[in-house]
C-alpha cells in the first residue's frame, strides 16, 4: 500500500472520490447530483489517462496500472447501456469505476516503462482496447447476474430510474450485456492470436494468459449454449455462468500477471 | 460436471419419456369408435416418431457440445497451471487429438442437424469458422506435417531455429529435438543491429540501500546528497577498450566489431563547495575525487573503496536483422526483419527470435512452416464476422432506431424530421 504524491496520483484520487460521491448521491435519491459527479469523475479519469499518455509517450495500455486508468473511463459505456440497450445499473458502474482505480492508486507501480519490441505493433491498441471494453460489459453482466441471484426480479435501480425509463430485468440485462461483450471478447482473442503469430511466430503458444483467455471465452460460449437450450427456465444457472465468466476474467487480467505461478510471454504486463 | 452429466442423462432418458408421454396423450384407440381418427393417427404417427427421434438427437448433440465446452474450460485451466511447454505437449497428445477430432466432428454434425444453423448465415459462419480453425491447427501441427509427408510426400519443417553470423549464410534448421534439417534455400545475414531508447540511465545504489537514477548527460553534475557528494558523467563508450602504452593505460572507444558499452564517471565525495565573499566558488581541501568506469555488461563491478554501486542501463527499442534469401547462388529476396515484421518466403516464416547478447555478432531466427495458416485465418475472419453479425448487426440498428423515436433525444427528432421531409 503506497500513496502516490504525484499529479498522476492526485488525478486518480480525485476520480475515486468523485465516483464514490456520485454513488452516495445516487443511493440517497439525488440522481441529478450523482450524474453530475459521475461526469466530473469521468472527465478527471480522461485527464488522468491523457496525462499518462503524455508522460510515457505511448498509448498507456502497457501494464496493469495503465489498464486500470483505461478501465476507469466507464461513463460512455454507462450512457450507451442506458440509452440504447435499456440496461441500467449506473450506480454499479460508479462503484466498479472506483474499485478498478484503487489498485492503480495504492498498489500498482506507476514507474513509466518503455515499450519492448514485441509491443511495438499496430495490434497493441486494438487488442488491449477491445479486451478492456469487453471486460467492462462482462463486469456489468456479472453485476446483474448477482442482482438476479439476490432475488431481484426487476431492474435493480428501478426506484432510482427517471420516470418513463423502461429498463430490463436483471436476467435479460445480463444476457444483453453478454451479447454486446461477447463479440468484443472474441475479437480480442483473435487479434491476440494474430499478433502472437506476427511477434512470436505462433498464433497459439499455450501461454497461461492465452489459456485463461480461452477459458473465459469458453465460459461465455457455454453460457450462450445453455441459455439457448433452456431460455429462462434455469435463471439462476444462467446467472452463475455470467458470474463464473467474470471470475475467470479477473484471474486472466490480474492473477496471471501478478502470480509467479504462471510464467509466460505476457509477464511484461505486470 | 456431475450436474451436467446427470442433466445429460436426464435429457436422454427423462425428456424422452416426457415427449413420449406428450405423444401418447393424444393417441386414439379403437375403443373411441372413430375409425377415421385412428387412420389419421396411423399416418401421422411415423412422422411424429421421426420428429421425436430428431428432437432427441438434437438434444443429445447440444448436451455433448456443452459437455465438450466445459471439459475444454477445465483443460485450459489445467494447461495454464502446467506451463507453456508441458501444456503444448499435453494438448498435442493422442487423447487430446481424439478430443479435437470429436469436437470438429460434433460441430459438423451440429450444422447438419440444426436447420437454424443453416438458415441463419451468421450462426453458420461462427460454426464453420470454428471447424476451419480446428482443421487449420491440425493441418499445421507437427503430427499434421508427418501425416502429409506419409500421404502426399510433402516434406516441410514444422518449426525450428537458425543461428546465423554476420556476413554468413546458412540453411540448417535446428529442430526442438536437436535434429538438424536443411531448407531448400539459404538465409544470409548482411547485418545485425540493436537500437536503444535514448537516453540510457546511470543507476546508483549506496551500501545503506539508497537509490538514484540519472539520465546519461555529458558534463552534468548530479547530487547524491551531503553524505555521498556528486557524480558527473564524463564520456560515453560504445565499445570500451583499454590501451596500454608503457606505464600509461588509456580508455578508448574502439571502432569496428564488438560491443562493450560503458560510462566514464567522476565521483566527488566529501568535497564541499562554498561561496566566497568575492562570489566565486571554492572547493574545500579535504574532498576526494575519483574516476570510475561503469559497464553495461558488468553491472556488479565495484571498486573496494567505493561507497556506492553503479550500473549503466539502456532499454532496447528494437533489434533488426538484414536478411538475404539465396537460391542457386543468387539473392532472390531481401528484407530487414524485426519483432512483429517477419520474412515470408518459400512456405516458411522467419522471425527475429534472439541475438548474441555478448557481442551482437549473430542473430537467432525462428522458422515456422505456413501450412494450415490460411485456413486458421479464414476461420478467424468467419468467426468474427459471424459473432458481430449475429449479436450486433441484427440487434443494434433496432435499438438505435428505438432510440431515435425517444422524446428525450430532440436533435435526433430534428434529423429524422428533416430526413422525412427530404424523402417527401
Amino acid at each position: 500500500m503506497e500513496i502516490k504524491y504525484t499529479i498522476q496520483g492526485l488525478l486518480i484520487y480525485i476520480t475515486i472520490a468523485a465516483y464514490l460521491l456520485a454513488l452516495l448521491a445516487t443511493l440517497l435519491r439525488r440522481p441529478r447530483t450523482g450524474h453530475l459527479l459521475y461526469m466530473l469523475g469521468f472527465i478527471v479519469a480522461v485527464s488522468s489517462f491523457v496525462y499518462r499518455w503524455y508522460h510515457v509517450r505511448h498509448v498507456p495500455m502497457q501494464n496493469l496500472f495503465e489498464v486500470s486508468l483505461c478501465l476507469a473511463m466507464f461513463y460512455p459505456v454507462s450512457v450507451f447501456c442506458r440509452r440504447v440497450l435499456r440496461v441500467g445499473g449506473q450506480w454499479a458502474d460508479m462503484l466498479i469505476g472506483a474499485v478498478v482505480l484503487v489498485p492503480a492508486g495504492f498498489v500498482f507501480n506507476a514507474e513509466p516503462q518503455k515499450l519492448p519490441p514485441a509491443l511495438q505493433s499496430w495490434l497493441f491498441v486494438p487488442h488491449v482496447a477491445v479486451y478492456m471494453l469487453s471486460y467492462i460489459f462482462m463486469a456489468k453482466a456479472a453485476f446483474f447476474a448477482v442482482s438476479q441471484l439476490a432475488g431481484q426480479a426487476h431492474n435493480p435501480d428501478a426506484p432510482r430510474a427517471p420516470c418513463g425509463e423502461n429498463l430490463l430485468p436483471p436476467e435479460q440485462a445480463t444476457y444483453r450485456m453478454i451479447c454486446v461483450g461477447f463479440p468484443l471478447l472474441t475479437l480480442g482473442l483473435v487479434l491476440g492470436s494474430v499478433w502472437g503469430k506476427l511477434a512470436w511466430g505462433d498464433y497459439w503458444g499455450w501461454d497461461p494468459k492465452e489459456l485463461w483467455s480461452l477459458a473465459s471465452w469458453l465460459v461465455y460460449v457455454a453460457y450462450l449454449h445453455f441459455r439457448y437450450m433452456f431460455g429462462n427456465r434455469y435463471r439462476r444457472i444462467n446467472s452463475l455462468w455470467a458470474i463464473a465468466g467474470v471470475v475467470v476474467i479477473v484471474v486472466t487480467l490480474l492473477w496471471v500477471n501478478l502470480s509467479r505461478l504462471f510464467p509466460g510471454l505476457h509477464n511484461y504486463g505486470t | 460436471m456431475l450436474l451436467v452429466l446427470s442433466l445429460a442423462l436426464d435429457s436422454l432418458t427423462g425428456c424422452t419419456t416426457e415427449s413420449r408421454r406428450k405423444y401418447c396423450k393424444g393417441t386414439p384407440s379403437l375403443r373411441d369408435g372413430n375409425p377415421k381418427k385412428v387412420t389419421n393417427w396411423l399416418i401421422a404417427a411415423p412422422m411424429s416418431i421421426n420428429q421425436t427421434f430428431k428432437n432427441k438427437f438434437r438434444r443429445a448433440i447440444m448436451w455433448a457440445a456443452l459437455a465438450l465446452i466445459i471439459l475444454l474450460i477445465f483443460l485450459s485451466i489445467y494447461g495454464a497451471f502446467i506451463g507453456p511447454d508441458r501444456s503444448k505437449k499435453f494438448f498435442n497428445s493422442i487423447p487430446l487429438a481424439v478430443y479435437w477430432a470429436v469436437f470438429a466432428l460434433l460441430l459438423g454434425v451440429g450444422i447438419a442437424a440444426f436447420r437454424r444453423l443453416l438458415r441463419v448465415p451468421a450462426l453458420l459462419l461462427i460454426h464453420v469458422g470454428c471447424i476451419l480453425i480446428l482443421a487449420g491447427a491440425i493441418w499445421g501441427s507437427e503430427d499434421g506435417h508427418k501425416l502429409r509427408k506419409r500421404l502426399f510426400g510433402i516434406d516441410k519443417i514444422p518449426t525450428g531455429q537458425m543461428q546465423i553470423y554476420e556476413g554468413y549464410s546458412d540453411n540448417r534448421v535446428i529442430l526442438e529435438n536437436n535434429q538438424i534439417r536443411e531448407l531448400p534455400f539459404y538465409i544470409g545475414l548482411k547485418d545485425f543491429r540493436i537500437e536503444y531508447y535514448k537516453p540510457g540511465y546511470l543507476h546508483i545504489q549506496s551500501r545503506q540501500g539508497d537509490g538514484w537514477k540519472f539520465p546519461v548527460k555529458i558534463d552534468t553534475e548530479f547530487s547524491l546528497g551531503p553524505e555521498f557528494g556528486t557524480v558527473e558523467i564524463l564520456k560515453v563508450f560504445e565499445n570500451f577498450k583499454i590501451t596500454i602504452e608503457g606505464d600509461r593505460s588509456t580508455a578508448t572507444d574502439e571502432p569496428g566489431p564488438g560491443s562493450n558499452p560503458a560510462l566514464e564517471v567522476r565521483i566527488s565525495t566529501g568535497r564541499r563547495r562554498k561561496a566566497s565573499p568575492s562570489g566565486l566558488t571554492v572547493e574545500s581541501p579535504n574532498g576526494r575525487t575519483a574516476t570510475r568506469y561503469v559497464f553495461e555488461r558488468f553491472p556488479g563491478h565495484i571498486h573496494p573503496d567505493d561507497e556506492i554501486l553503479m550500473s549503466y542501463q539502456r532499454v532496447i527499442s528494437d533489434y533488426i536483422s538484414q536478411l538475404q534469401v539465396i537460391r542457386d547462388g543468387r539473392v532472390v529476396a531481401e528484407k530487414d526483419i524485426e519483432v512483429n515484421h517477419p520474412l515470408h518466403f518459400g512456405g516458411y516464416h522467419f522471425y527475429q527470435q534472439d541475438y548474441d547478447h555478448e557481442a551482437g555478432q549473430y542473430t537467432v531466427l525462428t522458422v515456422t512452416s505456413d501450412s494450415g495458416l490460411a485456413l486458421v485465418y479464414v476461420g478467424y475472419l468467419m468467426l468474427c464476422t459471424g459473432v458481430f453479425w449475429h449479436f450486433w448487426l441484427r440487434q443494434l440498428p433496432v435499438r438505435f432506431s428505438r432510440l431515435v423515436a425517444r422524446p428525450s433525444w430532440p436533435w435526433f427528432h430534428g434529423l429524422e424530421a428533416r430526413a422525412t421531409s427530404n424523402s417527401e
